[in-house]
């Protein structure tokens, strides 16, 4: 059974049809990317997976049951991550929240944040405060986070848009080995094609204003591009440069 | 940079020598009269006013009562301004039906209530201590609204995420994002609930610095009034400061 | 059309159910008293205390003594307040004495207001003035020290002689922040010119009330402290609506 699946999923908002009945699944383990220009929807496709957005028409449907709403099997990496981390409560403070709202008694939260704190690679860091991290640094907080709540999927919207080129690279080969460790599916939402390719079992591409001749789901194409992936020669690949050739025009650049 | 701790105490020297310049110029206008001594005593009477009312009591006990008043009537504002506030400030519903009341309510001046307090509670210290504590309400009221209102929405939807209970949001997130501006609005509170319990002290001859003044002013005792003046400064400035150490101990993590 | 007349209602439905409670209770319960009064007494008190011409007098009074004081402190205020903030060397020499003199509650010196000046215009103003005084020059020694420092770089480039980037660059830059410590003035004069007139000055709105209330007409002190209030909010969102338009002329933020 498919892990998620998007059964004719419509979302109207503000009186305009976001969109388009969309249907596909995702299998469990997969690193699906999505990808597609401004207002196609790709955000609130993701929130509606999350379960933040209940969809106008369809449904989205989590190992079978329909989903009415956030749940913690769920996580969700938000892009602006320094209004998504507590400023007040250290890196381990902040890690601990996904723990205290989760019912984890006390005695063992300590073990699972420095597990999770390993995982990232913050181990050091981990009785400083936000303000006192670089954006990469906060942006893991905000995954080690997730990660502690023990998810079964991960959902994230554009979460290395807001940092600079070497540290996105470097986060992108961490969550590439993250989720071969822990065995996660992600839904990952980027307005970059090298991004959406580089990380991507399949990608998603939407177009914005569907029509019913052009609904909201353009294409689904497979990653051909085997793993492990590394940040120069997956991009010289023959087929990295064959999908980035295919998609390009999906981002609406014409 | 070894420049640096020298020329800020160079700046701590010259501020106190301002300071002592104006206090010079206050001993010479008042001993060449510029002024009448009725209304400007020596600088040395009013010391020595200060040093004889602390040393038989009288000012002494004077100072614990306005002082007592303003922290009783301060601390029963800050619960009651933190509790309503808090409710208020994190439903989105009560605002919108509450607020504009509010903002009506705040610019009111709140001894304003003193006439309605005597007509209920007499001219007596529970008047006063009612007015303290109602009028110094608002400020802490209006900043705990302020500061649940403005929860940034993107914790709201982490909260829906870890799936946090609606109690759990209030008192992990809610409150400590808004504890900047509770804490903001519980130090103006202060400065209002000392201004007020002077004030009714005068209005309803309560013992306290504000009725030793208003005595002082109607006997023509310029040095005593003077040394009245003094004491509730240094009470404002004392009350200040410790409010403003408190707000910089709790909001550590803003300047780490 | 009636979700918008209904909305425009919506801030009058809270106060008209507490004072709709309030004349039921004063009707019922407390119908002989001499201290409490129905809103509906109030406001027949009101009427009649405004044909007399009372009103307009009381209120005259306190505005031009609370206009007269705000303007002297502004005056003195905004003028040392630029002083210091232009020059770091004046600022430090200064900061002890004024956080001596700032403390001091003004209406500690109502007596002494009192004594110098009897009762009158001026006892009030100087009141007025003290307590407006000090926040009007904090707000304008930090305005004037805090323009946007891009700004300066741009004078030394255009190499602006010191007077024109006062005049040029400081002075108007400072200028949406003066009419917002216009606007702070503004509440706080207000509140003081009452507060002395209740405490001691027999003249205006604060005198009017506490004269109602010692001869036992509830129903006039009621009008009064409504009228106050209204008078308070009226003044206040004037000069709320002054420092706006201000902002949106010199084109800064609000």
């Amino acid at each position: 059974m498919p892990i998620l699946s998007f059964n004719d999923v419509t979302i109207h908002l503000g009186g305009r049809e976001i969109l388009s009945p969309t249907r596909f699944e995702v299998e469990k383990g997969e690193f699906i990317s999505i990808i597609g220009p401004s207002g196609c929807g790709k955000t609130t496709l993701l929130r509606a997976a999350a379960g933040f957005v209940t969809p106008s028409g369809g449904s989205v449907s989590r190992q079978g049951k329909v989903i009415t709403g956030p749940s913690r099997e769920v996580a969700f990496v938000f892009q602006d991550y320094g209004r998504a981390l507590l400023p007040w409560r250290t890196v381990e403070g902040n890690i601990s929240l996904a723990l205290e709202a989760a019912g984890v008694p006390a005695g063992q939260r300590a073990a699972r944040i420095s597990k999770v704190l390993e995982t990232v690679g913050l181990a050091a860091h981990a009785g400083k405060f936000p303000t006192q991290l670089s954006g990469g640094m906060q942006q893991r907080v905000q995954i080690a986070r997730c990660l502690a709540q023990e998810p079964e999927l991960l959902m994230m919207d554009e979460p290395f848009g807001a940092l600079d080129a070497m540290t996105r690279e470097s986060l992108q080969d961490e969550l590439l080995r993250l989720v071969r460790e822990q065995g996660l599916t992600v839904l990952f939402v980027t307005h970059d094609l090298e991004e959406a390719i580089y990380l991507g079992d399949r990608v998603i591409a939407l177009r914005s204003n569907p029509t019913p001749q052009q609904p909201s789901l353009a294409a689904v194409i497979d990653v051909t591009i085997p793993h492990p992936r590394d940040q120069l020669s997956t991009k010289e690949h023959p087929d990295f440069l064959r999908l980035r050739r295919d998609l390009y025009h999906y981002l609406g650049h014409d | 940079m070894n420049a640096r701790p020298r020329i800020q105490a160079t700046g701590v020297v010259e501020s106190l020598l301002v300071f002592l310049a104006i206090m010079a110029l206050w001993w010479l206008a008042s001993h060449q009269e510029w002024v009448s001594k009725v209304f400007l005593p020596t600088p040395e009477a009013t010391l020595a006013s200060l040093k004889e009312g602390l040393s038989d009591g009288a000012l002494v006990g004077n100072s614990v009562d306005t002082i007592n008043r303003m922290l009783l009537g301060w601390l029963l504002a800050s619960l009651f301004g933190i509790a309503l506030g808090a409710m208020i400030g994190i439903s989105a519903t009560a605002r919108a039906w509450l607020q504009p009341t509010l903002e009506f309510i705040r610019p009111l001046p709140a001894s304003a209530i003193m006439p309605l307090a005597i007509s209920i509670f007499g001219l007596n210290a529970s008047m006063v201590l009612f007015v303290v504590a109602f009028g110094s309400m608002w400020p802490v009221l209006l900043a705990t609204v302020h500061g649940f209102a403005t929860v940034q929405p993107r914790l709201r939807e982490v909260a829906d995420a870890l799936q946090m209970s609606r109690t759990m949001f209030s008192w992990k997130i809610a409150l400590p994002s808004a504890m900047p501006d509770i804490l903001a609005g519980m130090r103006l509170s202060m400065t209002v609930s000392l201004i007020i319990a002077v004030v009714g002290e005068m209005i309803a001859s309560q013992s306290g610095l504000g009725q030793a003044v208003l005595l002082a002013a109607r006997s023509f005792r310029a040095s005593e009034l003077f040394a009245g003046v003094v004491l509730l400064g240094a009470i404002g400035f004392a009350a200040n400061a410790l409010l403003a150490l408190a707000e910089r101990k709790l909001l550590r993590w803003q300047r780490p | 059309m009636l979700a918008t007349l209904l909305r425009w209602l919506r801030p009058f439905v809270f106060p008209a159910i507490l004072i709709g409670a309030f004349e039921l209770y004063t009707r019922r319960v407390a119908a002989y008293s001499d201290t409490l009064a129905p809103p509906s007494a109030a406001v027949r008190a009101f009427v009649d205390a405004l044909f007399q011409g009372d009103i307009l007098s009381a209120t005259g009074f306190t505005l031009m003594s609370a206009g007269i004081g705000l303007a002297l402190a502004f005056v003195a205020g905004a003028g040392l307040g630029i002083v210091l903030g232009l020059s770091p060397r004046a600022a430090r020499m200064s900061f002890f004495s004024i956080e001596v003199f700032r403390p001091i509650p003004s209406v500690a010196l109502i007596p002494l207001a009192m004594l110098v000046f009897g009762f009158g215009v001026s006892m009030e103003v100087s009141v007025v003035a003290f307590a407006t005084f000090w926040p009007i020059l904090i707000l304008t020694q930090a305005a004037a020290r805090q323009v946007e420092p891009i700004l300066l770089e741009v004078s030394q480039a255009l190499q602006l002689s010191y007077f024109q980037q006062v005049w040029k660059i400081t002075l108007p830059s400072m200028l949406p922040r003066l009419f917002v410590a216009l606007r702070q003035g503004v509440a706080i004069a207000l509140v003081v010119a009452v507060t002395v007139e209740i405490v001691a000055n027999p003249h205006g709105m604060g005198y009017a009330i506490m004269i109602a209330q010692q001869s036992m007409e509830p129903a006039l002190m009621l009008a009064w402290l409504f009228w106050i209030g209204i008078v308070g909010y009226v003044v206040n969102e004037l000069a709320l609506l002054l420092q706006r338009c201000m902002a949106q002329r010199m084109g800064g933020r609000p």
